[in-house]
């Protein structure tokens, strides 16, 4: 049997689990107590807030022609359970775990009817070149798939992307330094396989 | 790192630009949904409206609203008089196939559905399964020949105890609030899905699906990712989790050193097969293992896994083969794998709890 870890002495600061910086934290706060009221503009300015984070997080683990449909269940899940949510700070992580929640549910339902190949591009190359990085980026390792499609699909910056998952600075930083590395060599790869 | 990766800042580098404007296609570009109207529409306002405007409506709804309040008034004198045991818990068991049963009742229909309270067991035969959800916590179904009992539900904490079966659990509640105990370990969710089986020995095995979840037993622990899986034994606790694709062999001898080596030349022996046969994805494994090899084989570990990949500034060889946590929590981080800090949180919290003498 191995040496168990006793890391009982070590004290730590509790992390910001929602990983947003303070002032972004009482604006999630407010909005969540307001939209608990029955305030339903609030409810929309936290899509506002956030769909941008759903929209990358479920475009790292659905076909690209879902998408639009599941983010719009995610909120809305969102929406009827906002009761349920203990810490109003941390809606931006708890939002993020019913939009992968849904992400493994889509898939369950689709391989129990039939997978459906994506959707075929066109005759635009530019398409075809998208699609191609958008699939080499979905093979990648987890951690990479959703850090890389929130920084070059969505445009956020590593600093934002951490804040908004909760991923500390330093590891958002690797998984965008090695997820890129490894995404340019399944991209050359496929250059020189054609 | 180069800055524009980062943070858009610094000299552009061209593949990336070219990458976001090809991938710029993808973006969200969807407006808010009008929520007060899916909100409104969810009320059925018309028909209630239509409903309300006859004035024998208006007195059958004012008859109405008394009743209910009566029985509210009622139902709540009764509750404060005597609190029904789990009477927190919100998980509701719903049959998906033949007649699973809780204590002597059995849930006869497909689809029927029924409250599920703290100490209840549920089981299920050899060709039932069932379903329990909580809309704050998550599903989890359960296969046939499983026996599951709800320890405890409230707001704070769900902990199950799996005694033997399989279940899947999708779960969206905060990291760390979904606990299942096992015969062999105690299984936390840090988001999001898993396939956790208990045989007749106590033995688990836990496959994640999404996300990753941890694994422990009195502070041995394993952290299994999405696409990784676990083992675990009575009196042993969990082994080291490794990624399903592994070679055969690699995993053959992983289950030897975990379950079966008795002695450290044993264990020696079993260390070098993994470590000729792992890949730079099973740095998952070898982080894990640097806490269990014997002493004399950590080095070796060391230097694989750093070849793999390379210790983070402020992590030494020296604190490493000493098993300074800060530092092996720092080279996790660097493994691309999850955070670890969701993990320290979930421990401290559930140590306050333990304290608090409610496990």
């Amino acid at each position: 049997m191995g040496v168990a870890l006793d890391r009982s002495p070590i004290i730590r600061e509790a992390p910001n689990l929602s990983g947003l910086p303070v002032g972004e934290i009482s604006e999630d706060s407010r909005l969540v107590a307001a939209a608990r009221m029955g305030d339903r503009t609030a409810f929309g300015r936290l899509y506002e807030r956030h769909a941008r984070l759903v929209h990358g997080v479920l475009l790292a683990h659905a076909p690209f022609a879902e998408v639009d449909d599941l983010v719009h269940d995610v909120f809305l899940i969102a929406m009827r359970r906002l009761d349920s949510l203990r810490d109003p700070d941390a809606f931006a992580g708890w939002l993020l775990a019913i939009a992968r929640n849904r992400a493994v549910d889509f898939h369950r339902r689709s391989r129990a009817t039939e997978e459906l190949p994506e959707e075929t591009a066109g005759s635009d190359p530019g398409e075809y070149e998208a699609r191609a990085a958008l699939e080499a980026i979905r093979s990648l390792p987890e951690a990479y798939r959703e850090t890389l499609v929130l920084r070059l699909v969505e445009g956020m910056t590593g600093p934002e992307i951490a804040a908004r998952t909760g991923l500390t600075p330093a590891s958002v930083r690797v998984n965008l330094h090695r997820g890129m590395k490894q995404l340019r060599e399944k991209l050359g790869r496929s250059k020189t396989d054609e | 790192m180069n800055d524009y990766l980062w943070d858009g800042s610094g000299e552009p580098d061209p593949e990336i630009q070219k990458l976001e404007t090809a991938l710029g296609r993808f973006r969200h570009n969807q407006p808010a949904p009008e929520f007060s109207q899916i909100a409104a529409a969810r009320m059925h306002p018309a028909r209630a409206s239509q409903w309300l405007s006859s004035s024998f409506a208006r007195w059958a709804g004012i008859a109405a609203v008394l009743t209910l309040v009566a029985v509210a008034c009622l139902w709540f004198a009764l509750r404060h008089a005597n609190p029904a045991p789990g009477a927190e818990s919100r998980w509701e068991i719903a049959s998906l196939a033949g007649t699973p049963s809780v204590g002597n009742k059995t849930i006869a229909k497909t689809g029927d559905a029924g409250k599920w309270r703290n100490g209840q067991t549920l089981e299920t035969d050899s060709r039932s399964r069932a379903r329990i959800s909580d809309e704050a916590t998550g599903e989890v179904e359960i296969e046939p020949d499983t026996r599951l009992r709800l320890v405890e539900s409230d707001l704070a904490r769900k902990q199950l105890a799996l005694d033997r079966g399989t279940i899947r659990a999708s779960i969206w509640s905060p990291p760390g609030d979904f606990v299942v105990d096992t015969p062999a370990a105690v299984t936390v969710d840090l988001g999001c899905a898993y396939t956790l089986h208990v045989d007749d020995s106590g033995a688990g095995i836990l496959h994640t699906t999404l996300g990753w979840v941890g694994f422990r037993l009195k502070g041995r622990e394993s952290f299994i990712p999405a696409g990784a899986a676990c083992a675990t034994r009575p009196s042993i606790g969990p082994g080291t989790p490794y990624f399903e694709d592994a070679s055969a062999t690699f995993r053959e001898a992983l289950t030897r050193f975990d379950f079966g080596a008795q002695d450290t030349g044993q264990k020696s022996a079993e260390v070098t097969t993994i470590l000729v046969e792992s890949r730079k994805r099973d740095a998952l494994t070898l982080w894990h293992l640097l806490c269990r090899v014997p002493e004399a084989d950590r080095s070796r570990v060391y230097e694989r896994l750093a070849g793999f990949v390379s210790p983070p500034p402020g992590v030494t060889r020296e604190g490493v083969l000493q098993l300074d946590p800060q530092m092996l929590d720092t080279w996790w981080n660097e493994l691309g794998l999850g955070d670890i800090s969701l993990w320290r949180t979930w421990e401290r919290s559930w140590s306050q709890h333990e304290s608090a003498g409610k496990h």
